[in-house]
């Protein structure tokens, strides 16, 4: 009784202190302030750092959080000992990653997990391990489509959606083709939401699967083009979309054609690169609230990021799913009986989590038992503006991908 | 049957800086004998550097002037202190250690500038010569010109010069062309000054035309490779004319279904059908 008033004083606190919190103390977990020193509860993440990108950020925000419970009371006296391993983009290295935290550290849970390659290698033994995965960002049809994976953003396919949704509702396009690398795992599948959300809705939607090695993005964004769209979606990472968007300005297509693109290009480098030329000229889906939202919990993302994490941990999208995650699994956690967790009772009380609230998230999060998920499925639209970006969409659009039903059925059972 | 021509002039860009990069391999290959596997990686480190001074407010050709004086340096460096301890070693061997080279250039840059998305932008991107409804921008028109004019400027060098009379003999017989009195030092310095140089404008441009990427720019070598292989690493007109078409031919594959995803491998293809075609000849190069 004493553990779930604690609880309730915390939440009142996190919700009620508003936008003062980017300068106050964060609040997280039992918020005593007294440090953890219990038998420590080992979790894992698996990350890709080394390699084309960096996906760690979202680990390194689930430590951050972490830190801040250890430091105010832990899991109900007990701290959490998060082992981060690097998968380095390599599916070998990736399956020996999750087989040491598995099977050598035996950790309950895994806790904000980004990488690449990973849920195509890991997924099985996840679920024959019965380890909870509560991921940061999974982008790969494969983190969507397993037992035990949970990521916490949106992923490419929801995001594309979403795009293309607001690019009919704001510009009536009626015609849009949505460009994707050809890459194992993404490909089609990435763009085939938007695809099959107009077929359903009088839109229609190409894709253009590319070749990512491919310097010539000219021609891609003049193939594009030649199909005559009213809007092109970008589904492609920060790295290839730059020089799409050039090519496509000394085209002259940045006046002709609505550009938009999924979750890649909310990047703070991105309007810069870009230049003037795309400047409230270029909307972009977000998987969860823009980073600079004033919400309670996006500033105690914020705030516990200053106390606990280090200065060059990034503060961006991937951050937040980070964050979240710890979340999600520290409100699990202390619901439990600190004397009786092991790995089946923390995967059963995950599986358990619905109704998780958080405004960096558009809906309420929950996990359940289905054979797949994908909670996070809607986001605002932010448009670039000047160095930065500005919200454009009315609140958040929800993605109508007929391949979500088997998961709307689900929400609705939970009241969602 | 789609229109074929806008496709063909927007490969017509890229396929002068293949053409442009091939020639900067013939050229260090006919006066040295290496084959400059480094040659994207010290591109890319140049356009690094142009794209920082620019971002420090630097007037262009200043910045354009550090991007090739970096990759001068880094070549001459190379050039002068590293390629000569390999220089009695076979062609192979000596055109392996620039793969060191590449390396640890490629692993500099992506430490030092990272994965931050950057574009380099050049004043002549504004301009463009419109053709069959392509904007071929001035960029690209440069890249033809330097493609065209440098080849000739090469060709007259390595044919009608002193200096290029002795590259051409050091490549084949570097000991004999000592005892003759050739300075073997004086040459490889202007062979890999030149190579240098090469390499920082066809980065400035491909970082441009293509993207600032220092893995993609370093791996650009290999479309140039294959320009310079079907011009039997010596006919600089043959090595400029498949740099040309390859850069067509890769942009028109964009056409082709099932190809389109796999596209990059346009180059790959054509070098090997010259090899396969012309094998007498390629054996000899």
């Amino acid at each position: 009784m004493k553990i779930t008033l604690q609880r309730i004083v915390a939440a009142a606190a996190l919700l009620a202190s508003g936008a003062a919190m980017a300068q106050a103390k964060p609040v997280c977990g039992l918020n005593n302030g007294k440090a953890a020193s219990g038998e420590p509860i080992a979790l894992g993440a698996v990350v890709g750092k080394t390699g084309p990108d960096d996906f760690s950020a979202s680990a390194l925000a689930s430590q951050a959080y972490f830190k801040c419970v250890n430091a105010n009371g832990g899991i109900n006296g007990r701290p959490v000992e998060l082992t981060i391993v690097d998968d380095q983009w390599n599916p070998e290295v990736a399956a020996q990653a999750a087989a040491k935290l598995v099977k050598d550290r035996k950790v309950l849970a895994m806790v904000g997990s980004s990488s690449f390659v990973e849920c195509g290698v890991n997924a099985k033994l996840y679920a024959q391990e019965d380890v909870m995965v509560i991921a940061g960002v999974g982008v790969p049809r494969e983190c969507f489509f397993a037992k035990n994976y949970v990521p916490v953003n949106a992923g490419p396919r929801v995001s594309a959606t979403v795009v293309a949704m607001y690019a009919a509702q704001a510009y009536k396009a009626k015609k849009m083709v949505c460009v994707i690398p050809n890459i194992p795992s993404l490909g089609n599948w990435a763009c085939d939401g938007a695809k099959d959300w107009g077929k359903a809705n009088g839109v229609d939607v190409d894709v253009l699967a590319i070749d990512p090695g491919s310097p010539d993005a000219t021609s891609t964004m003049l193939q594009a083009a030649a199909k005559k769209p009213d809007a092109i979606i970008l589904n492609v990472p920060k790295g290839i979309m730059v020089p799409m968007l050039a090519a496509a300005e000394q085209q002259g297509l940045a006046k002709k054609i609505h550009f938009v693109s999924s979750t890649p290009a909310y990047n703070f480098d991105v309007p810069k690169a870009i230049g003037a030329a795309w400047n409230g000229n270029f909307d972009i889906h977000l998987e969860f609230m823009p980073v600079e939202s004033a919400g309670a919990d996006n500033l105690n993302w914020k705030a516990t990021m200053e106390a606990f994490g280090s200065k060059s941990d990034p503060r961006d999208s991937f951050a937040q799913a980070g964050y979240l995650a710890a979340r999600i699994v520290t409100e699990a956690l202390l619901k439990m009986d600190p004397k009786k967790i092991d790995r089946a009772s923390v995967s059963a009380a995950l599986r358990n989590v619905k109704g998780f609230k958080s405004d960096i998230l558009c809906r309420q999060f929950y996990v359940g038992d289905g054979a797949r998920h994908n909670a996070n499925s809607s986001g605002p639209i932010s448009q670039v503006s000047g160095n930065g970006f500005k919200q454009v969409s009315n609140g958040c659009l929800m993605a109508a991908d007929p391949e979500l039903s088997d998961l709307r059925e689900q929400e609705k059972k939970f009241g969602l | 049957m789609p229109d074929l021509l806008p496709f063909l002039i927007s490969g017509l860009g890229v396929g002068a800086v293949y053409a442009l990069s091939g020639v900067g391999l013939v050229v260090l290959y006919r006066s040295s004998g290496v084959l400059n596997f480094a040659f994207g990686a010290l591109g890319a480190v140049a356009a690094y550097v142009a794209w920082s001074a620019l971002d420090h407010d630097w007037p262009l050709a200043l910045a354009a002037l550090a991007a090739v004086v970096t990759s001068v340096a880094i070549s001459l460096t190379y050039g002068r202190l590293l390629a000569p301890r390999l220089a009695e070693r076979e062609s192979t061997v000596r055109s392996i250690g620039t793969l060191g080279l590449a390396l640890v250039v490629l692993g500099f840059t992506e430490w030092f500038w990272g994965e931050q998305p950057r574009r380099l932008v050049l004043p002549t991107d504004a301009g463009a010569i419109e053709f069959a409804d392509v904007r071929l921008t001035y960029t690209r028109v440069l890249g033809l010109a330097a493609a065209v004019s440098m080849m000739a400027a090469v060709g007259l060098l390595l044919a009608r010069t002193r200096i290029g009379l002795a590259m051409r003999a050091l490549a084949d017989q570097r000991a004999l062309s000592s005892i003759l009195g050739i300075r073997v030092l004086q040459v490889d310095t202007a062979a890999w000054v030149i190579s240098g140089a090469f390499a920082g404008v066809c980065g400035l441009l491909l970082a441009n035309i293509v993207r600032l990427q220092a893995t993609v720019l370093t791996f650009l070598v290999i479309p140039a490779f294959a320009a310079a292989i079907i011009g039997r690493l010596s006919s600089l007109p043959v090595t400029v004319a498949a740099g040309l078409i390859i850069g067509m031919l890769e942009a028109v594959a964009v056409l082709v279904p099932g190809l389109a995803p796999f596209r990059s491998a346009t180059p790959f293809v054509i070098a090997l059908l010259a090899i396969v075609l012309w094998r007498d000849a390629s054996r000899k190069a």
